[in-house]
């Protein structure tokens, strides 16, 4: 996928752990996992919402397109 | 919920026993066959046909009609043995997955060739009938079979869709 999740650096920047943050989106811990290591096929605008409103930043800031990447699934 | 649960157990059984049936079936039609061909005299007049000179015409199609059996039972193993497959993955939970929907496709091109083989053991019934030793079969084009092969080929197509927006759905988050 050449759509990249920059999940980690904000998690860093912010001082936040992965269970924080599940606990402050209502998400499963599994789930953002998938999210975190990039092996999501998809995101709902809600999650993208709801982890712009617990982090404070734009969805551009999460996502990033990377160029040369895997186009396939 | 529960005329759920207990209908998969039902049907699993349901279907193996069919499966059991279905060899019995064979043999009995294998039985049939090699009876035609080693003794045909006892076998006609156990079958009810008059074993007089007009009526020795009708053995080649007798025995058609046998061999063509033996295809069908064939056939049915098939599909029987990809239903039971089928309810195994409900009962797992996980019935929306790509080979359900192979299964599926291949019963209905499986219904295909059972009903072609009906219209040539309807028309060989046709042949070999006379007035005078008249059979009868339960073969031939029938409106509702086919009806039936559109309506699995629409629900392979539906199973296809269904399992690959399945997929999709597993991985968003």
């Amino acid at each position: 996928m050449a759509i990249g999740v920059r999940l980690d650096d904000l998690l860093h920047e912010r001082r936040m752990t992965l269970t924080e943050l599940a606990e402050k989106v209502d998400l499963t811990l599994a789930n953002l996992s998938i999210l975190k290591t990039g092996k999501a096929r998809a995101i709902r605008f809600s999650t993208l919402d709801a982890i712009c409103r617990a982090l404070s930043c734009q969805p551009g800031d999460l996502l990033q397109f990377e160029e040369g990447g895997d186009s396939s699934d | 919920m529960s005329h759920q649960t207990a209908a998969l157990p039902i049907a699993s059984v349901v279907l193996r026993i069919l499966i059991v049936l279905n060899w019995v079936w064979g043999i009995c039609i294998f039985a049939i066959l090699c009876g035609t061909l080693f003794a045909h005299e006892w076998t006609l007049t156990a079958l009810g046909v008059t074993t007089g000179h007009p009526i020795r015409g009708i053995l080649p199609g007798l025995q058609a009609i046998a061999a063509l059996g033996l295809v069908v039972i064939g056939f049915n193993y098939m599909v029987l043995k990809r239903l039971v497959a089928m309810v195994d993955t409900v009962r797992e939970g996980d019935p929306f997955v790509a080979a359900n929907a192979y299964r599926l496709h291949a019963i209905a091109w499986i219904m295909v060739g059972m009903q072609i083989i009906s219209i040539i053991i309807g028309a060989i019934g046709k042949a070999i009938s006379t007035p005078e030793q008249p059979i009868h079969l339960e073969a031939g084009f029938s409106v509702s079979s086919w009806v039936a092969i559109l309506f699995a080929f629409i629900l392979a197509r539906v199973f296809a869709e269904g399992t690959v927006m399945r997929a999709d759905l597993q991985g968003t988050v």
